[in-house]
């Protein structure tokens, strides 16, 4: 329990008054010389253990109606079973949301969600401690925005649902560095999440950082967490894994590949899949029996033989219809342009190859290879990926806007590192170890090593890597060797996808080009990453890429109620110009594995924390006064204490009756 | 105030006057020294035709109803009733409890008026009056005497006790029951604070001996309805351990244990046949003589 006036707590002693009171008045006794001292005697020893449990009851009620009296002047707040602390007097509350998709997922007997249950709640607390002070920090918009007060959450566009994953930390971060600049002093921090492992991200070497760093802030910072963690149980999520487009001699038609999973094993079950395209409405069935089923390359005739367009797959309504749904564009598959640059051109014949063959035998692939001085008349805008093995460019206009607009980029070491930087990262010097190093780490569940479709690995730990070249620089490495040297590591400041690879595929220096499949998977990843602006369909995760480039954005199909200026991280089928965009949920938010509250209290260690799991169903308030209810027991003190003390009948008629019986 | 004084004070002649037309009148036949007013169980030379016995040898011949032989050619003697006078023995309760009285009177500077009073009733109509007076044992005592004189020595004793102590009224009582040769009447004041099983002993005891007995029975207005509310230490008069006590709190069952007694010792005196006078302290005691005087006048003598 936490008081709104916590000063007037100081008046608790007054609670003792009646029992000082009752010692003081049982010391100024009279004494009287008495004759019938048989009846007294007699009338003490019977009523003794009854008079002396009045007399506590007595003492009893007087001390609950001061109690009562004083807490209730000191305005207590009830967090109920939840049990956060609150405390009044912030000068700030910031309101971290969680605006994933999962965040969406709906009660068992109402149709309120967590995202909505969970603004409810932290304005009706905010409302409570009496804190005007409202910053909302959400998952999309990411700074910091202050809010007209605790109400204006419960209505802020900005903190409605999203298909874009939360990134926690880096929310965190803005919150510390908004708590910096601003040098904000008291500061509560509400945080309401459904605890994802994806937009926690638990394991991210951010969380000690902010965790030293807002403990050194010299101001005090408190944290409540308001846990959504349950699970649907019975909840279907819809996917498309390809939508290819074909001209046959019935036509043109798409053939679609989808998967339906479910949360939790149960019976088989016929699950309708409804599919439009360009506002056609057509329905398949999908067999469902264990958690996930698959439809592959389910035909769907093109009327006209339309070249491009879009559509859209749903499900049935069930606990969280933000998975329920799956938009695609599909129109004609961009070249996949490569541009190889190599101080050498000898040594590009494996680049060559592993960009030059599609995996998609439909598709076309060009290779332009040019020399480090040889770039000008390189067709950017067309170009979906570079190999760069040279020394580092001393201008980067092109590549920078290159990368910016959606272009990989895949740097090898030089023959010669010269000590030039890009984006911050730089080639130090060949290391040559006498036994082949082999990857110790490497990142498969997202990038260029991820598993395949299939949930294979790629073989990457069979990699014999003889020769390396040292990295220096803010890098996220996504293969490392044994010693601890990234093989391959993604620029962190980078705006795109660029990355670094630690040497070259010479059979000398590694087995990448001998044994390929690793090599040939990235290199297909990159392209097909780089492709996605070439095209003229294009299919986005939300919240991934350039969010400015969305502005322009039409929305062509899509939730009606989502705010436009969102459109990169709202699922929907949109048009710009004469591309079409598909923005759908990270297949990470299907997965719905919840980071274990040890886990999550792990993060806090250290800091001013408490965390409050709350439902949708529940009726519970997260923080309300009780001031009334606290009267209330006073009174109904102050009402037993005057039972009590009422002469009894017999005696009172006894007395009444005056002197003779 | 001298002693002397003081046992004035105990007789107000206003008072006496004012009593002094009741008659203090016996309840059962007296067996008194002289003539007097009561009933004797005896035949005497009073007016009042008794019966008539058969003559037997040594009779009076002067006592020889002749007509009666005349009529029936038998020897009767015709007796008549005997007048006596009565022995009125004031027994006084000088327990430590009669000290008690929230009132201008303590209960046993009432009981010393209404001793005082009564043998002064008795001794008037030619009565022998007598006091003793019962602290631990039998504190004093003077003997019934008829002599008008005597009545200083009354006053002087009954001014000169003064309570205190545990009361010993029980044995007492049986004492005086039992060591008083003929029969009397006791006029016993005191608050009677005693097991009522033994003060039923005692009554029976006195009904046993064929003696009158009269018991006053005092209480203060305070003991009766208990008016207190602060916390009290109750100090015992007769020397008992104190106690501290919230008299709102035992107040209820003090008075229904003060009921219960009370009622115990009315049950007594009415099988006992004594003549029982619960008083108040509030209750004037002339008021209280004039009742016990008339409630005898009314039963009248018995022979």
């Amino acid at each position: 329990m936490s008081f709104l006036e916590p000063l007037l707590l100081a008046g608790l002693p007054l609670a003792a008054l009646p029992v000082v009171i009752h010692l003081l008045n049982q010391r100024r006794y009279q004494t009287l010389a008495w004759g019938a001292m048989q009846f007294l005697l007699e009338a003490s020893r019977t009523s003794r253990g009854y008079a002396r449990i009045r007399q506590w009851l007595i003492l009893a009620a007087r001390t609950l109606a001061v109690l009562g009296l004083v807490l209730a002047a000191s305005r207590p707040l009830a967090s109920g079973r939840l049990g956060l602390r609150i405390g009044g007097g912030a000068d700030a509350a910031y309101v971290v949301v969680d605006r994933s998709p999962s965040m969406q997922q709906r009660g068992t007997q109402t149709a309120t969600d967590k995202l909505a249950r969970g603004l409810e709640q932290i304005a009706a607390a905010l409302e409570a401690t009496g804190v005007r002070n409202c910053l909302l920090v959400d998952s999309v918009g990411r700074r910091p925005t202050p809010l007209d007060g605790p109400a204006a959450l419960r209505l802020a566009s900005q903190a409605g649902p999203a298909s874009a994953s939360a990134d926690l930390p880096r929310l965190m971060q803005e919150v510390l560095e908004h708590i910096r600049v601003n040098r904000v002093g008291q500061a509560e921090v509400w945080i309401c999440s459904d605890l994802r492992a994806n937009d926690w991200q638990a394991d991210s070497g951010l969380w000690p950082q902010l965790r030293a760093e807002f403990a050194a802030l010299p101001q005090e910072v408190r944290f409540h967490l308001l846990a959504y963690p349950q699970e649907a149980d019975a909840n279907l999520a819809l996917r498309a894994t390809e939508i290819r487009r074909s001209d046959g001699s019935a036509g043109s038609q798409l053939l679609l590949s989808l998967t339906v999973a479910r949360t939790a094993d149960g019976p088989p079950q016929r699950v309708p899949v409804q599919i439009e395209i360009d506002g056609a409405r057509s329905e398949a069935v999908v067999e469902l029996s264990g958690r996930q089923a698959a439809l592959e390359n389910y035909p769907l005739p093109l009327a006209g033989g339309r070249q491009q367009g879009w559509g859209r797959l749903a499900l049935p309504a069930d606990a969280n219809p933000a998975d329920n749904e799956f938009y695609f564009v599909y129109g004609e598959p961009p070249v996949q342009r490569t541009v190889v640059v190599a101080e050498q051109r000898a040594a590009t014949r494996p680049l060559q190859l592993a960009a030059s063959i599609a995996a998609d035998e439909t598709r076309a692939s060009e290779v332009d290879v040019r020399a480090p001085e040889q770039l000008a008349g390189v067709a950017w805008d067309e170009t979906a990926l570079v190999l760069w093995q040279a020394p580092l460019p001393t201008s980067t206009t092109p590549l920078a806007e290159f990368v910016a607009r959606g272009g990989q980029l895949v740097l090898l070491p030089p023959a010669a590192p010269d000590g030039r930087e890009l984006w911050g990262v730089r080639w130090t010097a060949w290391q040559t170890s006498g036994e082949p190093a082999r990857v110790a780490d490497w990142r498969n569940d997202a990038d260029l090593l991820a598993r395949t479709r299939s949930g294979a690995a790629l073989p990457v730990d069979e990699l014999q890597i003889a020769r390396h070249c040292g990295l220096a620089g803010s890098v996220v490495p996504l293969a490392t060797l044994a010693g601890g040297a990234p093989l391959l590591a993604r620029a962190a400041e980078a705006p795109g996808g660029v990355y670094f690879l630690a040497t070259t595929l010479d059979d000398r220096d590694a087995s990448l080009a001998r044994d390929g499949v690793v090599w040939y998977a990235a290199i297909q990843r990159a392209l097909s990453a780089g492709c996605e602006r070439l095209g003229v369909a294009s299919l986005r995760i939300a919240g991934v890429g350039d969010a400015h480039g969305a502005e322009g954005w039409v929305r062509v199909a899509g939730p009606s109620d989502r705010l436009s200026s969102e459109a990169a991280f709202q699922a929907g089928a949109y048009r710009a110009d004469a591309r079409w965009i598909a923005v759908n949920r990270s297949p990470a938010e299907d997965l719905a594995a919840v980071v274990p509250q040890p886990r999550i209290d792990a993060l806090f260690a250290g800091l001013r924390y408490d965390r409050a799991d709350d439902q949708t169903d529940a009726s519970r308030r997260l923080a309300r006064e009780i001031w009334r209810t606290l009267l209330a027991a006073m009174l109904a003190a102050l009402v037993v204490e005057a039972a009590l003390c009422l002469p009894k009948p017999a005696a009172a008629a006894a007395r009444g009756r005056g002197e003779f019986a | 105030m001298p002693a002397d004084d003081h046992a004035r004070a105990l007789l107000d002649p206003a008072v006496l006057a004012r009593l002094g037309a009741l008659p203090l009148a016996a309840r059962r036949a007296m067996q008194g020294s002289v003539s007097g007013r009561h009933a004797s169980p005896h035949r005497g030379a009073s007016v009042e035709f008794a019966e008539y016995r058969k003559y037997v040898p040594g009779d009076d011949l002067r006592r020889l109803d002749w007509r009666a032989y005349g009529r029936t050619d038998r020897h009767y003697v015709k007796e008549y009733e005997a007048d006596t006078n009565l022995r009125c023995l004031v027994v006084l309760d000088a327990s430590g409890s009669m000290g008690f009285g929230s009132g201008p009177l303590t209960k046993f500077a009432y009981a010393q008026r209404l001793a005082a009073a009564a043998a002064c009733l008795a001794i008037r109509q030619g009565d022998a009056a007598g006091a003793t007076c019962v602290a631990d044992g039998l504190e004093a005592t003077v003997p019934p005497r008829r002599n008008p004189a005597h009545l200083t020595a009354i006053a002087n004793l009954l001014a000169g006790v003064r309570p205190r102590g545990a009361g010993r009224l029980v044995p007492a009582l049986h004492e005086l029951a039992e060591t008083t040769p003929q029969r009397a009447l006791f006029v016993v004041v005191s608050d009677f604070f005693v097991d009522p099983r033994e003060l039923r002993g005692c009554f029976e005891h006195f009904r046993f001996r064929r003696h009158d007995l009269a018991a006053f029975h005092l209480l203060d207005p305070l003991e009766l309805t208990f008016p207190l509310h602060r916390p009290v230490r109750f100090l015992d008069m007769e020397g008992g351990p104190a106690l501290l006590a919230d008299p709102a709190e035992i107040a209820d069952r003090y008075l229904a244990s003060l009921q219960r007694y009370l009622e115990s010792v009315r049950q007594a005196a009415l099988e006992t046949e004594i003549d029982y006078q619960r008083v108040s302290l509030a209750t004037d005691y002339e008021q209280t003589l004039q009742r016990f005087l008339l409630g005898r006048v009314r039963s009248g003598g018995v022979r």
